[in-house]
């Protein structure tokens, strides 16, 4: 028997009685013993020592009985059988005998489960539902389609909300079928509207030195400022174009009305970007005073107080009219308390922050209109059949009659024109003809609109005409699409805060809906009288598909449904209703890919934004590696990849350009050329180290485009490669003048197998793999040979180092280190030019397969040298090849294409982090 | 499993010197109770008192033995113990008969049974003393006779036992 299994039994008999004898040897002593003990009590009869031998027994027996085995618990008492999972922590599993000794001995360490005294039941009550809700939405914002997308998408706390990723379902494939061929709806409530009101002249005056029309139009396009199309541009920091960029955003004027100047400019951002963007905007406008919410009238009380709103349902008619048979217990509670109200627009924010700022100077109020709209994306060829099924442009009669309807706080002196314009936009809703539209008979694709297309309408409660299946909204054939849409049927009521507030106050509670429904005569009949609120002004804005490059055009077009707050699930549900697919942020990401624009702020290295995100993905990347066991670890080193979690794009523009500079000055030597020296004197100039810029300016990447398109190669329309003018080493060197350090978007597809990923190399081929490639056009491309990682020996040094460095650990152990240091710093690098020497102080936090910091050489770290980095791959399933997106240093990409020959010009290797095979890729830039 | 069940024999050897049970040892109680199973049922009985026989507890100071039979034929082997009428013991041999007292499945209730019994039995002696100092002193053993956080219990079986007194 084992010593463990000997111990245990002499536990489990601890309180079993021995048998009381007496062996052979000791049998003597104890008998004397015993004679003396008899002697002692030799008076005593036998019956009394009789006595006290059975006393003795009973009190071993009882001992035996009703101690327990098992000395942990309780339950070691009881027989297998009656013993339940769990028992130790919940006492109620234990059969009612035993409780209470159990209860006593959990006594000591009382568990905290008293928090949860409520029953399910009570929790799931209404009321105390929304409370709960109320809680949990004080630290993220939460989106009002919030429930539903959390009963069915993987939610993410990002941006401070809470957003659907991916569907719990499977549906990659699905989604990407309704973005091509249907439709596919998606929830943006969450970018942030900023509301710039002011004198025309003097908003476009200030907006001006944030944008630059080198980088395409801006806030002053004339399309856009007569408000008929809403507009894309990139802001900057002011007057810092072509350096520190913010990021993307989208603005959409309000239409001019009545020759006023007065105007009105929404400015759409995504929630990283508004830090950014606010201060700078009231920084430009001079808006720095902030007018406190209760004092400005444009601020509603709701906007101010959230908390404090009254609720988006009327409150009366449950009230009013007791449904019989329903008890109402909670009216008398309610009264006691302040009734828990449901949060629309932003919960996390204080009710005394400010969101509105004026200037005194300019008179531009700037106004924070964050979740005070609801924005909603349709994607896809067919989302303006969805549209036109679930909405129905309102009918007029009452709008003319209301005194107590929803529109009644309109200043309806300010739109003279309100009915007529109500009867031309449901005209040009219902896609009929219009003596101010243009009519296209036969269009079928939500495509074929002109890009930011704003429509105002007035549209009835969707709720009235939900369908009772859920059906696929098909185009109807005698559909009519207009081209243009005259600058009053942009105007709409959304734009009004009054108006938006009541809309939002005055929204029929699902309930009350619901009454209504079964009050109907026919059952399941449409609601005949529509109800005087059920009329919400909303704001379509068509968003442009894919439009660089010349395949896939107008790919991913779709709609911008902007609704007021409250109306969230009630336009929801229809729309869902209507056989949409529903994406999440990963869906979103992948129709930029698929529309090979960058994605904000995944793309955009070089906004603040950008970088803070790509911090975020390295620390996350990292912790993602760091949780694998060493050995199952992907050897990054070894692969030679130096940063698989980052891309340090600072330092492979600089040294890019360090390359270029050093080949020019070689070149200037030889003197074979002399247009390079003023280029190189102009370089030497900006020798002062600057922050990387990622090159928007429309000319110079039509330039960059034209050059790296292979000339000879076929399928490629020679389309305006008229017009760029040829590559060659001068052109080239000017154009690096302006663009030193700079990267450029390119798309990459590759010409054979291969699935780019995250962060793969964007390598050049040298001219051995381009005359291979030459040669048989099924291989697969080359390879890298495998690196050493002598950091290996140097971790496993530290390892063995603690039990050192803990009896030295008051004196440096840096230079036993420092010892074992030398040799494997001494080995052959084939490939690192400098030993990163100085990350030995940093040896103690080595992580195996990574490249500690300082990184050597990224371009020439690998046999092909580096250009750049991918930020998105995937297998693109609309081009059915691998496809990547990402940055090269324009730089590098230059110096690539003048040493490359013409037929493979535009050619690059593309190599996975976790891979040591290059596959071949075709560099697209497009504009 | 059924392989491990069996029956537990409360048994008191009784012997006419009490002195002379502190010479005994459950080998020789097991020998004595094999030679009598032997003699009674021959071969068949010696096999089957090998199987899973033993002696679990012996307390020389009472004349207390447990045995346990295999359940299969604990009936039969039990019928050979009156048939013992002396124990061999250390060179010699003490004359005695065993008495049994109860038949149990488990240990546990055995020892439970034993609780009452010996309780019972102090309970009668006390009627039987002859002096005072007799007296006290069983009183002191039935006091005595209850563990510290046991008390509970043990009133219990005796109250128990009072009511069983007729056997």
């Amino acid at each position: 028997m084992s010593a463990a299994k000997v111990k245990m039994r002499e536990k489990k008999m601890r309180n079993q009685p021995a048998s009381v004898q007496y062996s052979t040897s000791t049998l003597n002593e104890d008998r004397n013993a015993q004679n003396g003990d008899t002697s002692v009590t030799g008076k005593l009869p036998v019956s009394g020592l009789f006595a006290r031998a059975r006393s003795a027994e009973v009190k071993a027996m009882l001992k035996a009985v009703t101690k327990t085995t098992g000395s942990s618990h309780l339950f070691g008492a009881l027989p297998k059988h009656m013993r339940r999972r769990a028992m130790s922590h919940n006492t109620k599993r234990l059969p009612r005998r035993l409780r209470d000794v159990a209860n006593r001995m959990a006594g000591s360490k009382k568990k905290k489960e008293q928090a949860k005294n409520k029953s399910r039941k009570a929790r799931r009550r209404h009321g105390n539902l929304l409370l709960e809700f109320n809680r949990r939405q004080r630290k993220n914002i939460w989106l009002e389609t919030h429930i539903w997308h959390a009963k069915r998408f993987h939610m993410v706390k990002k941006w401070g909300y809470c957003l659907g990723d991916r569907p719990t379902y499977k549906c990659y494939r699905p989604c990407y079928r309704a973005m091509s061929s249907h439709c596919l709806l998606q929830d943006l409530s969450y970018y942030c509207c900023i509301e710039l009101q002011g004198e025309e002249d003097k908003l476009l005056a200030a907006l001006s030195q944030m944008t630059s029309k080198q980088a395409g139009p801006t806030f002053a396009a004339a399309l856009c400022l007569s408000g008929c199309r809403q507009g894309s541009v990139t802001v900057y920091r002011a007057g810092q174009f072509p350096s520190q960029p913010l990021g993307p955003v989208t603005f959409l004027w309000r239409p001019r009305t009545q020759d006023s100047t007065h105007r009105q400019l929404w400015i759409w951002a995504h929630p990283t970007l508004k830090q950014d963007l606010l201060p700078e905007l009231q920084a430009v406008c001079q808006c720095c005073e902030a007018v406190l919410p209760p004092v400005v009238p444009v601020v509603t009380p709701a906007e101010a107080n959230p908390i404090l709103e009254p609720e988006s349902r009327p409150e009366n008619p449950p009230e009013a009219k007791p449904v019989p048979g329903t008890k109402r217990k909670r009216s008398s509670k309610d009264a006691g308390g302040p009734p828990a109200k449901k949060i629309l627009g932003d919960g996390t924010r204080l009710p005394t922050t400010p969101v509105t700022w004026k200037s005194s100077s300019t008179g531009i109020v700037i106004n924070d209109l964050t979740m005070e709209m609801v924005r909603y994306r349709l994607i896809g060829p067919q989302s303006h059949s969805v549209l036109a099924e679930t909405l129905e442009a309102a009918t007029q009669h009452e709008s003319a009659s209301t005194t107590g309807g929803c529109f009644s706080h309109t200043k309806r002196f300010f739109f003279p024109s309100c009915f007529l314009f109500c009867q031309q936009v449901v005209c040009v809703y219902a896609f009929l003809s219009n003596h101010h539209c243009v009519i296209h008979p036969g269009i079928y694709s939500t495509g074929e609109l002109p890009s930011g297309t704003v429509l105002g309408l007035t549209v009835d409660d969707p709720r009235l005409t939900l369908p009772t299946k859920k059906v696929k909204a098909l185009p109807s054939v005698k559909q009519l699409m207009l081209r243009g849409v005259p600058a009053h049927c942009c105007q709409s009521f959304l734009w009004e805060q009054s108006v938006r507030d009541n809309v939002t106050d005055n929204k029929i509670s699902e309930q009350e809906l619901n009454r209504m429904r079964s009050e109907v005569l026919v059952p399941g009949s449409r609601l005949s009288p529509t109800p005087l609120q059920g009329r919400v002004p909303i704001l379509l804005v068509h968003q442009p598909g894919k439009q660089v490059g010349h395949e896939m055009n107008s790919w991913g077009a779709g709609f911008d449904l902007l609704l007021p707050k409250g109306w969230g699930m009630a336009f929801w549900v229809p729309l869902v209703y209507r056989g949409v697919r529903i994406g999440g942020l990963n869906m979103s990401l992948k129709h930029s890919q698929n529309k090979a624009a960058p994605h904000f702020p995944h793309d955009y290295p070089d906004c603040p934004a950008g970088v803070r995100l790509q911090e975020e993905q390295e620390a996350e990347f990292l912790d993602k590696f760091k949780r694998h066991p060493p050995a199952k670890r992907t050897n990054y080193i070894k692969h030679g990849c130096l940063a698989p979690f980052c891309c340090p794009w600072q330092q492979l523009a600089e040294e890019w350009e360090l390359i270029m500079r050093d080949g020019g000055e070689e070149r200037k030597e030889d003197s074979q050329i002399q247009t390079t020296t003023q280029t190189d004197s102009v370089m030497e100039e900006k020798m002062t180290s600057q922050d990387i810029t990622v090159t928007r300016d429309r000319k110079s990447l039509r330039l960059l485009s034209g050059w790296c398109r292979p000339t000879t190669s076929k399928g490629q329309r020679p389309v305006r490669v008229g017009e760029v003018p040829p590559l060659s080493r001068s052109a080239a060197m000017s154009f690096l003048a302006a663009h030193g350090m700079s990267l450029v978007w390119v798309r990459l597809s590759l010409f054979s197998k291969g699935k780019p990923e995250f962060h793969a190399m964007l390598c050049v081929p040298t001219a051995e793999d381009l005359k291979l490639l030459g040669k048989k056009q099924g291989n697969g491309g080359p390879q890298e040979p495998l690196h050493r990682d002598h950091f290996k020996s140097r971790i496993k040094c530290w390892k063995k180092d603690p039990k050192k460095a803990a009896t030295s650990s008051v004196s440096s152990t840096k230079p036993e280190c420092k010892g074992s240091d030398f040799p494997s710093a001494s080995d052959p690098d084939p490939t690192t030019s400098e030993d990163p020497q100085s990350s030995s102080q940093a040896s103690s936090d080595l992580i195996l397969g990574l490249w500690p910091d300082p990184l050597p050489s990224v371009t020439s770290h690998c046999s092909r040298v580096t250009l750049g980095w991918a930020t998105q791959g995937d297998f693109s399933l609309s081009s059915g090849c691998g496809e990547a997106l990402g940055f090269v240093s324009v730089a590098g990409l230059l110096s690539t294409l003048l040493n490359q020959p013409l037929e493979h010009r535009g050619k690059l290797l593309l190599r996975n982090p976790n891979s040591l095979h290059y596959r071949f890729a075709k560099i697209n830039i497009e504009v | 499993g059924s392989s491990s069940v069996g029956r537990y024999l409360l048994c008191e050897i009784n012997v006419s010197d009490k002195s002379q049970l502190l010479l005994l040892d459950d080998r020789a109680v097991a020998t004595a109770v094999k030679a009598a199973v032997a003699r009674t049922h021959g071969d068949y009985g010696l096999a089957l008192c090998t199987i899973r026989f033993s002696v679990k507890y012996l307390n020389t100071h009472t004349g207390i033995v447990l045995l346990r039979f295999p359940k299969r034929c604990y009936k039969l082997l039990w019928s050979a113990l009156p048939f013992i009428t002396s124990i061999t013991t250390r060179g010699h041999n003490i004359p005695c008969f065993l008495n049994c007292l109860h038949v149990g499945g488990t240990i546990r209730t055995c020892q439970k049974f034993l609780i009452r019994y010996n309780t019972q039995q102090l309970h009668r002696m006390l009627p039987k003393c002859k002096n005072e100092e007799e007296k006290q002193q069983i009183r002191e053993a039935i006091l005595d006779c209850s563990l510290e956080d046991g008390t509970k219990e043990a009133f219990e079986e005796e109250s128990e036992s009072e009511e069983d007194e007729e056997e």
